[in-house]
């Protein structure tokens, strides 16, 4: 394995590799850092683009924009208290209050040090762990995976934000959009109506942007009128206040390195994402501390957990994508659009089969981090003056890319039309409170759980029982069973104690 | 002398109408031709496609572009060029799949007629493949064993390719076995190699890795192979019919005579080219270099095997 790390090396460290990565680093930190607009917008509209370039460069070019869009999302929710991404919510909380108390430079130091923190751990867990769970994950077959899948649905019906049935209903939805086209199975239609465009089904990309890019432009016109906001880094006499201490980055190394194990957990489960982790991250982290009292009134601690525990979700997010080719997230599927057009099938079998394309793009990860502490440190101005770029510059922009790469992808003028349509539908589900990510999540899940279930019960015949003869089936079932339990005990903890929340914000 | 001069008049403006058009056609390609490939980018289809593409390209003088319009088992782009101009600009890429199988099987808006056949340029041919720690050694065993018990073989899709071809050779064969339908023959071969089924209908670029890395054994195969040294072939055990995978350009039916003959004249040049033999041996694929009116009369009597398989299963 290490030789084919340091092939992997060797393959990266090259200029088309590592231009990749720089521009993948600064794309992302760019988009994360202007509210509004997230990552997964920049990686679906730059997907289309690395088809034209050398899958290494590619893939590794996009999971840059990744890393560096979900640690952007800090910028603007440390300096305006509006999280660029929602991972970075609770980072808006505490690291907006280290900017009042004028330490934002204490705060954005402490949150790009756990970031890149986060990731590293998260990457070489990655590394470590693949291949041999991809060895192992040969033996889980059809029954197994239609247990891992109703485990995905379930954390995602338990955890789908405030309300259950909107998420239910959220996942719902895209389930029934997954269910439009050409059985796989079968090879009947479903939902076409007779037209024959409708056969194919939805496209994944233009849909993705429909759903999740273009609603936000409308968002934008809406709210036109809203005082646009300058973004500076307050500079504090005390120059102690400017950047972190060695001293304070060893204080918080434990909360880090635990944050970072959360956030390589959750990141490995299907369905969860960042934003889950970062929670978790943080009650735990404010459960152990020495100071929960600080959490919430501008801890850093607070910062370190809550920013390596949704960074770590992104190195991790890759693990059920590539052993057992079911992408757990939105990003994690748009990854495997770029690996499959390339001809790199996910799955166990890449590990035997494109060795040292996937070693080089492992590589590549680790490079990544490296180059985000360093373009991050170097260009702070840079990144806030990007964010604070008004509005009316940036989403025009965004309106044009969200087009041009709905249509690239496919070269097929129906891709427009797709792309139309879930806008208004994502917009409409806005309007009414329904979850996009988690519409996305049902979009992307409800084919593979189609097709193992019925692979399952081809294979399973009159003999139920086979169903349950799995270790790998009751270690899925345990762990769904203790999600809806977990779940359910956290609404009842919450509604004894009237709204915690509100202790913790800051008056 | 009346009728006369209405004669030589009608044999004037026919000749003028033949020599326009032949001169119009003389120039063709002027402009670049559209190859839709109706399935995703780097499948089999795909790359086979892109080989002849490139190659005949350089002959044509004019650029031949590959679009990848996928969906609906190849239903999607195959009815989009048979509803395009027959005008030599828009092809097809054509497989057993999208031109023999799905007309027959499903409810298309196209079938054979609506295509005129180009050119043949690759062939993959099917095999029955079983993990290497399988009991079956060989492909009587396997019969042996379909007929006393339940069998699972991978394939992609109810009235797909491999399901159709597994049923021609299981009905000849006399057994039964239960399909276990993935995304494709990569697909099917995971679940073989995992063992969570018992065999598989694939192709070499699918199981070609597996068996040399020994994990997995080529039962039968439709044509010797010198990668699979040893192999029976399906004819070795009686079994008729041409129904292995293959690959090659239909346009629209009602294309110019002329279009079908450059476009043959060129892929006839190419399939000379070591370069692009070469190219195609890469690939897993066996050149199979087809034209003319012979080749016509084959398609369409496998397409008479298919509409059979089609009336059979639907009787049941």
């Amino acid at each position: 394995m290490f030789d084919n790390i340091l092939s992997g090396f060797s393959a990266i460290l090259a200029v088309g590799p590592i231009l990749g990565i720089i521009v993948g680093v600064v794309i992302g930190i760019t988009f994360g850092a202007i509210p509004g607009i997230s990552c997964i917008m920049a990686i679906a509209i730059m997907l289309p683009m690395t088809f034209y370039v050398d899958p290494i460069i590619g893939i590794t070019m996009l999971l840059a924009v990744y890393k560096a869009g979900i640690y952007g999302g800090s910028i603007s929710a440390i300096l305006i208290n509006t999280p660029g991404a929602a991972a970075s919510f609770l980072t808006a909380q505490d690291g907006h209050a280290l900017t009042k108390a004028g330490k934002a430079g204490k705060a954005l130091d402490m949150s790009l040090f756990a970031s890149v923190s986060g990731e590293m751990l998260a990457t070489l867990v990655l590394i470590l762990v693949a291949a041999p769970i991809s060895a192992i994950s040969l033996q889980a077959g059809p029954i197994e995976k239609v247990f891992l899948l109703l485990f995905a649905f379930t954390v995602i019906g338990s955890m789908a934000g405030e309300s259950i049935p909107r998420g239910l209903l959220s996942c719902c939805l895209g389930m029934l959009f997954a269910m439009v086209g050409m059985d796989s199975i079968t090879g009947s239609s479903r939902f076409t109506f007779g037209i024959d465009e409708l056969i194919g089904g939805f496209t994944f990309t233009p849909m993705l942007i429909g759903i999740l890019v273009m609603p936000e432009v409308i968002n934008v016109i809406r709210r036109r009128k809203v005082p646009h906001h300058e973004l500076a880094i307050t500079q504090s006499p005390n120059p102690a206040d400017n950047h972190i201490s060695f001293k304070e980055f060893r204080g918080v190394f434990r909360t880090i390195l635990k944050s970072s194990g959360i956030g390589t957990f959750i990141g490995a489960l299907p369905g969860l994402g960042s934003s889950t982790a970062a929670f978790i991250a943080y009650g735990e982290g404010k459960r152990t501390s020495k100071n929960p009292e600080q959490y919430g009134k501008g801890s850093v601690e607070g910062i370190a957990a809550a920013e390596s525990a949704n960074n770590a979700v992104c190195g991790s997010s890759m693990i059920p994508m590539l052993t057992l080719s079911i992408p757990g997230d939105d990003v994690a599927a748009l990854l495997m659009g770029a690996f499959l057009i390339h001809g790199l099938t996910p799955g166990p079998m890449i590990f035997f089969e494109h060795t040292e394309t996937i070693y080089a793009i492992f590589a590549g990860f680790l490079i990544t981090d490296l180059f985000l502490l360093g373009i991050a440190r170097s260009g702070f101005k840079f990144f806030v003056k990007m964010a604070s770029l008004k509005r009316y510059f940036i989403f025009p922009c965004v309106t044009v890319f969200a087009f041009t790469g709905a249509f690239t992808a496919g070269q097929n003028m129906d891709d427009i039309l797709v792309l139309i349509a879930f806008t208004v539908l994502g917009y409409g589900m806005r309007l009414v409170g329904l979850n996009p990510a988690v519409f996305i999540i049902g979009f992307i899940l409800t084919p593979f759980l189609e097709q193992n279930l019925d692979q399952a019960f081809a294979i399973v015949g009159d003999d139920y029982a086979k169903f349950f003869a799995s270790p790998f089936s009751w270690v899925f079932i345990a762990l769904s069973v203790f999600f809806v339990y977990s779940s359910m005990r956290a609404k009842r903890k919450a509604s004894k104690i009237p709204a915690p929340a509100a202790e913790e914000k800051p008056a | 002398m009346k009728s006369t001069k209405k004669t030589l008049l009608s044999i004037a403006t026919a000749v003028t109408m033949t020599f326009a058009a032949g001169a119009a056609m003389a120039d063709y390609p002027e402009k670049p031709i559209k190859v839709i490939v109706p399935w995703g980018a780097g499948g089999d289809s795909d790359l086979t496609t892109r080989i002849w593409a490139d190659a005949v390209e350089k002959e044509l003088g004019v650029p031949v572009v590959v679009i990848n319009k996928t969906g609906g088992g190849g239903v999607v782009g195959t009815s989009f060029v048979a509803r395009a101009k027959a005008d030599g600009y828009t092809l097809i890429n054509a497989g057993v799949s999208n031109m023999m199988v799905t007309p027959n099987f499903t409810n298309t808006p196209y079938n054979f007629d609506t295509f005129t056949p180009v050119v043949k340029y690759t062939a993959v041919p099917p095999a029955v493949v079983v993990a290497k720690d399988s009991p079956y050694k060989s492909f009587d065993d396997f019969i042996k064993g379909a007929q006393s018990k339940t069998v699972t073989q991978g394939s992609w899709g109810a009235s797909s390719s491999g399901t159709i071809m597994a049923n021609i050779i299981a009905n000849q064969s006399g057994y039964k076995v239960k399909y276990v339908h993935g995304k494709g023959a990569a697909d099917s071969m995971v679940s073989v190699v995992g063992g969570h089924i018992d065999s598989a209908v694939s192709f070499p670029p699918a199981f070609g890795p597996h068996v040399k890395a020994d994990r997995a054994r080529v039962l039968v195969m439709d044509q010797k192979m010198d990668a699979f040294p040893g192999v029976p072939t399906f004819a070795d055990y009686g079994i008729k019919g041409s129904f292995g995978g293959w690959s090659g350009v239909f346009a629209p039916a009602g294309v110019p005579q002329e279009v079908v003959d450059k476009l043959t004249a060129a892929t006839a040049k190419v399939m000379k080219d070591p370069e692009v033999l070469k190219a195609y041996e890469n690939i897993g694929a066996l050149v199979d270099f087809r034209h003319g009116p012979e080749w016509v009369s084959d398609l369409k009597a496998t397409y008479a095997i298919y509409t059979e398989e089609a009336a059979r299963t639907s009787k049941k």
